[in-house]
């Protein structure tokens, strides 16, 4: 985006601002699962503050909702409502797998639990830890605003 | 982390509860299924108000299999000081079920909770309970075939595993042409196409001078590197060169 | 007309004259984890309400049989993950009955056990401020809560490296000494308390709209609470003082001062108050063991099976054996069977081990505190409001890491 100088008004491409928009105002999902759900919600508590990064409200309904962090390990009869929900999210839409659970299965490499919501799932941005500290977090979500900014799987013209 | 699938190293006691040491935890009985739910009144009618959990052990090789594990409290309802609680009496009860009669009366009618702690015991273990309202799955999904927590059941599932393990998923934003910082993906491009070109990653400088001196170069080998020449003859593909999970 | 969910995921509301079949989750911004609640409402009134659990089962009691003594204290710690340190304390309890040193536990850990884990119930009971608060729209609530939460997180990070899972607590004592500069902090944590309950208790405590929303919601008399096996904040609030710390004390429990709050409506604005003055209760604990704070060691002496001072590993062949030992491949718990309750901020939390002789336990089974407070809501539920819905699970305070384990 230019501005044009002497004059009163930017110069830009609808691409760039319709990112910039959706850049600045990620709406997450609550889809909290354990206890990377606790750490999620310190993120939105005063001392980590993810609405500074424009996460301003969590959506319940994945009709409204940008990004779904998958927070939390996920068990068998929780996959395919996970893949339910991400289906009914509109385009453009973002997944942060949250966690080592959410990532690979985590400590929990048995019967119960998917070893990775990217089995179903198409995930962006991974975050490590068990938990993750809600600083984990907040830099993934830099990460998917990164991602958004320069275009590829999250720009305006994206298909899913 | 020990193999889930070895079987435990000097297993001894067949009958755990047989050996016990002396803990003063609760007053313990053994009962079979057929006096369960006469010992199980008896005791609520003395003064035995809570039924604390309903639980199962599968003690596999042992005649009976398994154990239904009772854990009772006695509090008066109208204890409403800590005086008045006092120190309240713990029984044990433990029914001995076979793997062949996998049968047991329902504690429901007695106490209500024991609906979904029994309905977890018929889930993971396929103890039944007869006279129960709605005993069918309550941790695993519906159409889930096999009692996870019995001691044959494999700790990852069955061999008809419904999600496979993948490959460790390298989602590389360079592959998927997001990049997620403007220099790291600049570096990991020349990475790339240096690579590329020599065949070899940079950093192996004596390598490469010695399979482009037509020598082998002895330490790599006794290393167990693969050889400059093999490296080179192998194609780069970020997508399956990952640390596959075994 | 009834309808009997016969599958889990509803795919249809189903409208009949004037009753509709509502699901509520798994997915819900209220439903304070993966809980669904099939509900029947006739009007706005709820005539039947089938709670539906099993979304977050992680077979972390099978995972626990295929680890050691010592590894299994991290997957159990992930069942109550509020209050992490109430569930490491349960189980390690129960390996130093059935090891036989339960009597050995120098005085200092058994302290600083206690410290922790009554940090852990104000957090834990923190967060339920927080949430339930934030369900009925009180948002500040939730903004005051979860700072004091973050102070004491940072306690947990201090002493044992983690936030939420410290594995702090070992078999034998405690993993390492308290680190110098814990105290000062503690004294800040202290210090911030006060004012802050009150500035917490201020927001909610006599708010008209809290009030109506949460005063003769769920009621629960004694007997019933009994019969549907209820423990914790839930049976306090209904009359009956049944505290695990005093009826059958662990860990040091007898040497502090402190009450059991009760009350006697059952409803849960009685829960919200009891559990208030638990989180008092808790600092009054805290006060004490800060000030009787003893000195000496934090393990057991045996290095059989608690791993001896890294310092001694350097210059001695035999703590570096035990060291090795212990961790490769753990030790051998004599064969038993044992069940160890702790009061957990749910209720009783009590863990039923068996062992046969070997490295790993044979059985992990939980007493799940939360399953049985949460089985209760298809009582309790049954008459009220669907907005009431919300009131009565937060008021119950489950966790669905122990409800599903």
């Amino acid at each position: 985006m230019e501005i044009i100088p002497g004059q009163q008004f930017l110069l830009g491409k609808v691409d760039d601002v319709a990112r910039w928009a959706q850049a600045s105002s990620v709406w997450p999902l609550t889809m909290g699962l354990a206890c990377c759900a606790i750490e999620m919600m310190t993120a939105t508590a005063p001392e980590y503050d993810i609405a500074r990064l424009g996460s301003e409200v969590f959506r319940a309904s994945p009709r409204q909702a940008d990004l779904m962090i998958v927070s939390g390990r996920v068990a068998r009869k929780m996959a395919p409502i996970i893949k339910r929900l991400y289906d009914q999210m509109a385009d453009p839409k973002w997944v942060i797998s949250m966690g080592a659970c959410a990532s690979s299965g985590g400590v929990f490499d048995n019967y119960a639990i998917v070893q990775g919501v990217d089995t179903i799932i198409p995930v962006d941005v991974y975050v490590p830890g068990c938990p993750p500290t809600p600083d984990g977090l907040l830099y993934a979500v830099n990460l998917i605003q990164q991602q958004i900014r320069q275009g590829g799987r999250g720009g305006i013209l994206a298909r899913a | 982390m020990p193999s889930s699938q070895a079987p435990p190293i000097g297993a001894t006691a067949l009958d755990p509860t047989a050996l016990r040491p002396p803990i003063d935890d609760a007053a313990i009985e053994r009962i079979t299924p057929a006096d369960l739910l006469a010992r199980l009144s008896a005791l609520k009618a003395s003064g035995y108000t809570m039924l604390l959990d309903v639980g199962a052990v599968d003690y596999l090789e042992r005649i009976p299999r398994y154990d239904v594990v009772y854990h009772l409290l006695n509090i008066a309802a109208d204890a409403a000081t800590v005086g008045a609680v006092g120190k309240p009496r713990r029984v044990r009860l433990l029914v001995g079920v076979p793997h062949d009669a996998l049968e047991v009366p329902s504690a429901v009618d007695l106490w209500p909770n024991a609906n979904w702690p029994e309905r977890e015991v018929f889930d993971l273990f396929g103890i039944r309970f007869s006279g129960h309202p709605d005993l069918r799955r309550i941790q695993m999904p519906d159409d889930w075939e096999g009692h996870p927590l019995r001691k044959d059941y494999p700790l990852r599932g069955p061999a008809t595993e419904m999600t496979p393990r993948p490959a460790f998923a390298l989602k590389s934003n360079v592959a998927a042409g997001t990049p997620a910082s403007g220099k790291t993906a600049a570096a990991l491009q020349r990475q790339i196409a240096a690579a590329r070109a020599g065949g070899i990653a940079p950093a192996a400088h004596e390598a490469v001078a010695a399979a482009q001196s037509g020598t082998t170069s002895s330490s790599a080998t006794t290393a167990g590197i693969a050889s400059a020449k093999e490296l080179a003859e192998r194609p780069i593909n970020l997508k399956t060169d990952s640390n596959e999970k075994s | 007309m009834s309808v009997l969910p016969d599958s889990i995921a509803m795919d249809v509301v189903e409208h009949t004259n004037n009753r509709m079949v509502l699901s509520m989750g798994p997915q819900h911004p209220s439903t304070h984890g993966v809980l669904q609640v099939i509900t029947e409402i006739e009007g706005e009134v709820i005539t039947k309400a089938e709670p539906e659990i099993g979304y977050l089962h992680t077979g972390i009691e099978k995972s626990a049989e295929n680890l050691f003594w010592t590894q299994a204290s991290t997957v159990i710690e992930r069942m109550d993950y509020l209050s992490p340190l109430s569930n490491a304390m349960a189980y390690i309890l129960a390996v130093e009955q059935l090891l036989g040193v339960s009597a050995e536990i120098p005085e200092r850990a058994q302290q600083v056990r206690v410290l922790l884990c009554e940090l852990s119930r104000i957090a834990s009971h923190c967060v339920w401020l927080g949430t339930g608060g934030i369900d009925l729209g009180a948002i500040s609530t939730f903004f005051y809560s979860f700072d004091l939460r973050e102070r004491i997180l940072d306690l947990n990070e201090f002493a044992g490296g983690a936030r939420m899972h410290p594995n702090y607590l070992r078999i034998g004592g405690l993993n390492g000494d308290l680190p110098t500069g814990f105290l000062d902090k503690l004294d800040i944590v202290i210090d911030m308390y006060e004012p802050r309950m009150r500035e917490m208790r201020n927001l909610l405590q006599k708010n008209p709209i809290f009030q109506d929303r949460t005063i003769d919601v769920g009621i629960l008399t004694a007997e019933e609470s009994l019969a549907w096996g209820i423990t914790g904040p839930t049976l306090r609030a209904a009359g009956v003082a049944y505290d695990v710390r005093k009826a059958f004390p662990y860990s040091g429990y007898e040497n502090y001062e402190f009450d059991v709050p009760t009350r006697t409506e059952g409803d849960a604005y009685a829960r919200f108050l009891v559990r208030l003055d638990e989180m008092d209760e808790a600092m009054r604990i805290i006060r004490q063991i800060r000030k009787n704070l003893v000195g000496g060691p934090v393990t057991v002496a045996d290095t059989k099976f608690s791993t001896p001072p890294k310092e001694t590993i350097a210059l001695s062949m035999e703590a570096l054996i035990h060291h090795f030992k212990i961790v490769s491949e753990s030790f051998r718990v004599p064969p038993g069977d044992v069940y160890q309750p702790v009061e957990g901020p749910r209720g009783e939390l009590g863990y039923y081990l068996v062992s046969n002789g070997d490295n790993r336990p044979w059985r992990v089974r939980t007493r799940p505190a939360s399953l049985y407070n949460l089985q209760v809501l298809k009582k309790i539920a049954v008459g009220e409001l669907i907005a009431d819905m919300v009131v009565m699970i937060g008021s119950l305070d489950p966790v669905f890491g122990e409800v599903d384990r």
